[in-house]
């Protein structure tokens, strides 16, 4: 009688010990998940409560990777447009770009005595004279039927006219930034791009007779100021804060 | 493309080339100069322009065929700095003569504004409109400095190993100020391999090789580019990496192994003495628990069937027979059986209790029929004195309820006796039923049940074997009938089958029932039996005394003859009986009422409680002991 009676208590006895040992894998699984999970806290533009303010040098490591970037697909959009007008072209001979008007620095010495302020100045500056133009660029691009490289470059297109949008933004919060903590003086006051810039800056590189755009203009000096663009603010960066990276 | 030029020649010789196709100077700034090969410009033309730190520049030119315009000073550089829209030519600020060479220090130098240069002699001016550029596309950087390498880690095989070479940016790159932002390319092949091995491109200035093989000399050098942009610039000079095999590091690995071997040899060999004195360690872990014995009693010598040795031996002749028995078993415990004695063995406490309150008698006192033997027997139960005391050994005795009933054929079976019966039922009288069943209290009596009769009844049975247990059987008499005379005839008891089917018939459910004992065959086997299962016991009614002739007999009869004859078949007896009390001279008595005479109790075997135990036996041998 007794190997029945022991029986019964040894087979129920396994389900009965997974149970917990099932619970504690569970919860061993949920405390490492937790535990692991990266904070990725929404960035607050008002610095509301709860929010993961990124510090000025996390701002300023973005704010400088989206302007390499914006600066690598205007390369590759300019490249392209050579491949597809004639290729011995004189590149700027005649024609200038449309944001002649902005005073930059074109050298390393001028962009050192600049100060912070005006070199964000400068910044902005180039960042709003080219968001309208580039948004009309890739308008026309998509509308444009004829050409074979429309479908690849209307898609950088949009993502230059945004990228723009989204640096100018940046830029502008950077800034604020650092007014909060001191860096910048508080007189620092951006002149408007429209003074220094044409009106309709996208009509700037019509050629012919025809009203047609000339994009391979457009597209150059985009990339030159792009490059502008880039290393202002690497200068700023390693000028208020000189860090590893400079 | 054509310059203006007043000479014919010139002019066809650059309507031929502009016609043949030929590459223009000014493409040069443009493109990679590898990529520039043949055929070289007539005229005088740029061969390239550079800017090694983007705050400087220089521009190399070359006469072309004009052989008579190599001469320094016979051409001058003029360049076009398009600043505004009123910009001038202007002569290159500094020459070098040596190199054709037009260097452009930093006050000079406009990053982001379009040059455009030109070549002019005496009168001519060579202009290609491709000469244009803006410095930041012509930047190709110094190279690296200070590269060196350091041994990062061995495989554990000792055959490969890790490398982390760091380096400088150039110097004349202005990183600090992020003026420039370099990414560097390392590559790396065998010395004297032809393909180089290149690296992912990175800013940083470290980079790990991976996968070095020792024994082998690795050339490694490094080159950098403007981040975002496409030219390169030279390659650093190289640097030789050759680890050579580290001795030690084997030895570590040998000695290594050979205390892991160590350490398993030990474990096996462990586990070796373990396997090899297992039943030692079975010993001592899990000691084996202690199985009632008689002391001087050797199971083996039961089983070897040495009737007269256990006879001598429950006589109490050799008390001491056999302490040896269990010499090396100490955790051996004797039961001691003792008639007054309670706290002898365990199972003795309360024999006395027991048998009072089986039997509702007072304690018997001891009435000098006490120990005459000096047996110090166990407490398996016997049914009366007369009952040899054989041993039961953990059998699991069926005990059948006995119940009153007449005996039927008993007469039937005398005459069957002598044969061999295996299946012979015999009706074995069960009298002390007439006791009735209100003295069965508390009694457990257990029978196995062996088949049922289609009658009615119910065969038990002892099992099979009977043979050796024989002398079992002997103690399984067959209850007899109280007063009648009927005793189980031990001279029937002759037919000692072998095959002692004992079977107990219990036929009537009604209450009229009968208890037929077939076969009592009991054959001159030890008497006691570890048949389990076997357990038959069968409670004589003694109401007389067994008969001494039977045990003359070899075929013991389990019945303990009184003075009539009685065979068992003729007054069947039930194997299992009730006992209803306890006589003084320790006999237990199944029919209270026919308690004629005490039922001489044999001095050998004094009675004890039953039932839980089955009554001792008696073998034929001891039958003639068994004295009335």
């Amino acid at each position: 009688m007794e190997h029945f009676i022991s029986k019964k208590p040894h087979d129920l006895g396994k389900p009965v010990v997974f149970l917990p040992s099932a619970w504690f894998a569970v919860l061993t699984l949920l405390y490492l998940d937790l535990s692991m999970r990266v904070a990725t806290a929404p960035v607050c533009a008002y610095g509301q409560a709860g929010c993961h303010v990124p510090s000025l040098a996390d701002l300023f490591d973005r704010v400088i990777q989206q302007s390499s970037r914006m600066h690598g697909v205007s390369s590759d959009l300019h490249s392209e447009s050579d491949q597809y007008f004639l290729p011995n072209r004189n590149l700027i001979g005649k024609r200038k770009c449309h944001t002649y008007g902005i005073l930059t620095p074109n050298d390393k010495e001028n962009a050192q005595r600049l100060g912070p302020e005006q070199l964000i100045e400068v910044i902005l500056s180039l960042l709003g004279a080219w968001d309208d133009p580039l948004s009309q660029y890739y308008r026309n691009m998509s509308q444009d039927q004829n050409q074979d490289f429309n479908h690849y470059s209307s898609n950088k297109a949009m993502e230059i006219s945004d990228m723009v949008h989204d640096l100018r933004d940046g830029v502008a919060k950077m800034a604020d930034k650092m007014k909060l903590s001191g860096v910048l003086g508080n007189a620092a006051n951006y002149i408007s791009p429209e003074s220094s810039v044409p009106v309709s800056a996208f009509s700037f590189y019509k050629r012919g007779e025809l009203n047609s755009v000339d994009h391979h203009d457009l597209l150059f000096c985009f990339h030159r100021d792009s490059n502008k663009i880039k290393n202002y603010l690497r200068i700023l960066k390693c000028t208020t804060l000189p860090g590893l990276d400079c | 493309m054509a310059a203006s030029s007043p000479s014919c020649t010139l002019r066809l010789l650059l309507l031929i080339s502009s016609l043949g196709g030929l590459v223009t100077p000014g493409s040069a700034f443009l493109s990679d100069w590898s990529r520039w090969t043949s055929s070289a410009p007539l005229e005088p033309h740029f061969t390239g322009c550079v800017s090694r730190d983007q705050e400087t520049f220089r521009c190399w030119w070359s006469p072309g065929v004009f052989h008579n315009l190599s001469s320094p000073g016979d051409l001058r550089v003029f360049y076009l700095k398009k600043e505004s829209v009123h910009s001038e030519w202007k002569e290159c600020p500094h020459y070098v003569y040596s190199n054709r060479e037009c260097f452009f220090d930093a006050n000079d130098t406009s990053i982001w504004i379009t040059y455009c240069m030109q070549l002019r002699s005496q009168n001519v001016t060579f202009y290609n409109e491709d000469d244009c550029f803006t410095v930041e596309n012509i930047v190709r950087p110094d190279p690296p400095v200070s590269l060196n390498w350091t041994l990062l880690n061995m495989s554990p095989s000792g055959v490969s190993y890790d490398v982390m070479v760091k380096w400088k940016p150039p110097p004349n790159a202005d990183v600090a100020m992020g003026w420039m932002r370099v990414e560097y390319e390392i590559q790396y092949r065998e010395t004297n391999g032809t393909h180089w091995e290149a690296l992912e491109m990175q800013p940083h200035n470290q980079q790990t090789i991976f996968g070095l093989l020792i024994e082998k000399e690795y050339e490694v050098h490094i080159r950098c580019r403007m981040l975002g942009f496409s030219k390169f610039g030279e390659f650093s000079d190289s640097v030789f990496i050759q680890v050579s095999e580290v001795p030690s590091r084997e030895t570590t690995y040998a000695f290594t192994i050979v205390v892991v071997f160590g350490i398993v040899g030990v474990l096996v060999l462990i586990m070796l003495i373990v396997v090899s004195q297992q039943h030692r360690f079975m010993m001592i872990l899990l000691p084996p628990v202690p199985a009632p014995k008689i002391k001087g009693i050797d199971s083996e010598m039961l089983k070897n069937g040495k009737l007269d040795e256990l006879n001598l031996i429950l006589s109490g002749g050799l008390s001491t027979y056999a302490p040896d028995f269990y010499q090396d078993e100490p955790w051996v415990e004797f039961i001691e059986v003792d008639a007054e004695d309670a706290d002898t063995g365990e199972k003795e406490d309360h024999q006395g209790s027991d048998t009072q309150r089986l039997l509702g008698l007072p304690q018997p006192a001891s009435q000098g029929f006490t120990n005459t033997i000096s047996f110090p027997d166990d407490d398996s139960g016997r049914a009366s004195c007369y009952d040899p005391d054989l041993l039961e050994q953990d059998t699991l005795i069926p005990m059948a309820t006995l119940r009153p009933g007449p005996p039927e054929d008993r007469e039937a079976s005398l005459s069957d006796v002598e044969a061999q019966k295996s299946e012979k039922k015999d009706m074995a009288l069960a009298q002390t039923q007439n006791a009735g069943p209100q003295t069965w209290v508390n009694t457990d009596f257990y029978a196995q049940v062996s088949n049922v009769m289609p009658s009615g009844g119910v065969v038990l049975s002892p099992g099979q074997q009977l043979r050796s247990q024989e002398g079992a059987s002997a103690m399984q008499e067959e209850t007899q009938k109280k007063g009648k005379d009927s005793k189980a005839g031990d001279e029937t008891e002759e037919k000692k089958q072998k095959e002692q089917q004992f079977e107990l018939l219990v036929v009537d459910p009604d209450g009229s029932g009968y208890i037929t004992e077939s076969n009592a065959q009991q054959s001159s086997t030890p008497i006691i039996s570890q048949i389990p299962g076997e357990g038959h016991q069968t409670l004589r009614p003694q109401p007389v005394e067994t008969k001494p002739a039977a045990a003359a007999e070899d075929n013991q009869s389990p019945y303990i003859v009184s003075d009539s004859p009685f065979t068992q078949f003729s007054a069947p007896v039930s194997d299992y009986t009730v006992v209803q009390e306890v006589d003084t001279q320790h006999s237990l008595l199944l029919n209270p009422p026919s308690r004629q005479s005490p039922p001489p109790c044999l001095p050998q075997h004094p009675l004890k409680s039953l039932p839980a135990m089955p009554v001792g036996y008696v073998t034929p041998d001891l039958l003639g002991n068994l004295s009335p």
